[in-house]
């Protein structure tokens, strides 16, 4: 390794030597990073149904959800294998943690398969988003003959669309929860926040009536934000600067090395991390407006 | 340098077409950066905050460690949500304004 360093630092060296050479601005015009987001249609169905990148994630993360589940409950053992010992956890995290520490007895047990499907369903897209799948169709590789898409990043999440609909579906169902416990008025009534009486209890009302509407985007927007900027960084770190740049051999070489470097990084800390937590946080956040929306105190 | 440049410059029409192209152009990247960049700044002076304080509660009552955890990442993921807003809507005038 130290006999190879002045190698890699050759590149280094030359941007040193002849910065403005390499340094050249030749901004690459023909590359689009945001085409690697764009949905070509793959197969035409009537009306709004096509059938593309989103919809096909939307259809594996669903299938994972349901048959990765079933098959660990079919094949629960007294001594419990390693896939086995993680779903337990997550389902403890999803029942004592999401839906018990955030709703009353009654309503967790009514709320916790919602909630878990919502929890398992946005973490498997998360997941998902993170493996390379053949489904660039924009680019495609010549392998024995076949046109084969080549693999791309994407997930379904990272479409506001998916988060969207998650978010609407929990806002109607807490709507119509809280309607169901207190009545419309009562419910709406409950939003003012209790101690606050006068004149107030008008403006408080306002404020927190135009929160409620605004749960509806910052829901849906945290979810899919956190996902498309992951996969943007991803994107740009791993090799999208050094394309987009189009700088001479030795600052692409440096450029390289440096957002490679990041590109791992920052890969490992979504993974990590980000995939998780978000699933987390947005399965939380319904137990907790689930709650809210029936507790007497608010 | 005299001011019959700019005369010169207003009267070639494929001039001040180009210029503005590019004129645009650099708007909205300057635009995109310094929205995002800013936008980068209150949250990280909050998610800073939230460690800072769970350090502070951890160190006195070890005891509460695993209730603060669990508070610690909602804070932590809420907080960091708002840089990604700023960075979307920003990325939302780049590319469709």
């Amino acid at each position: 390794m130290i006999k190879r360093l002045p190698l890699l630092l050759l590149p280094l060296v030359a941007l040193l030597a002849n910065p403005a050479g390499a340094l050249a601005l030749n901004i690459n015009e023909d590359y689009k990073p945001q085409n690697e987001f764009k949905l070509d249609t793959w197969i035409d169905l009537p009306g709004p149904f096509d059938l593309n990148k989103a919809v096909f994630y939307v259809f594996v993360a669903t299938l994972l959800t349901t048959l990765a589940m079933v098959l660990v409950a079919r094949r629960m053992t007294q001594r419990p294998n390693r896939i086995q010992t993680a779903v337990e956890a997550a389902y403890t995290l999803m029942r004592d943690n999401i839906a018990g520490g955030n709703m009353d007895r009654r309503m967790a047990a009514k709320w916790f398969p919602f909630i878990a499907t919502l929890f398992l369903f946005i973490w498997f897209s998360n997941m998902l988003g993170y493996l390379p799948l053949p489904t660039n169709t924009e680019h495609k590789v010549d392998i024995a003959g076949l046109q084969i898409p080549s693999l791309a990043l994407y997930a379904a999440t990272a479409n506001l669309s998916v988060p969207l609909v998650l978010t609407l579906v929990v806002w109607f169902a807490y709507h119509i929860e809280g309607f169901r416990a207190k009545g419309v008025i009562g419910f709406y009534k409950g939003l003012v926040p209790a101690g606050v009486e006068g004149p107030a209890a008008g403006p408080i009302f306002a404020i927190e009536l135009i929160s409620d509407f605004v749960r509806v985007v910052s829901l849906s927007v945290r979810l899919f934000a956190n996902i498309l900027a992951g996969h943007l960084l991803i994107l740009f770190m791993g090799g999208g600067l050094v394309v987009l740049l189009n700088l001479a051999v030795a600052g692409s070489v440096v450029l390289g090395l440096v957002t490679g470097t990041m590109a791992v990084a920052f890969f490992l800390f979504e993974i990590g991390l980000v995939a998780t937590l978000q699933a987390f946080i947005f399965s939380t956040l319904t137990a907790i407006y689930l709650g809210g929306a029936v507790a007497d105190e608010h | 340098m005299d001011l019959s440049v700019i005369t010169h410059l207003a009267q070639s029409q494929v001039t001040t077409e180009i210029a503005g192209e590019y004129g645009r152009k650099a708007g909205k990247a300057i635009a995109l950066g310094i929205g995002a960049g800013l936008g980068t700044i209150g949250p990280g002076v909050g998610v800073g905050y939230i460690f800072g304080k769970v350090i502070e509660s951890v160190t006195r009552q070890p005891e509460m460690r695993d209730e603060i955890t669990s508070i610690q990442w909602l804070g932590f993921a809420l907080t960091e949500a708002i840089v990604f807003y700023a960075f979307i809507f920003g990325l939302i005038a780049f590319f469709l304004g």
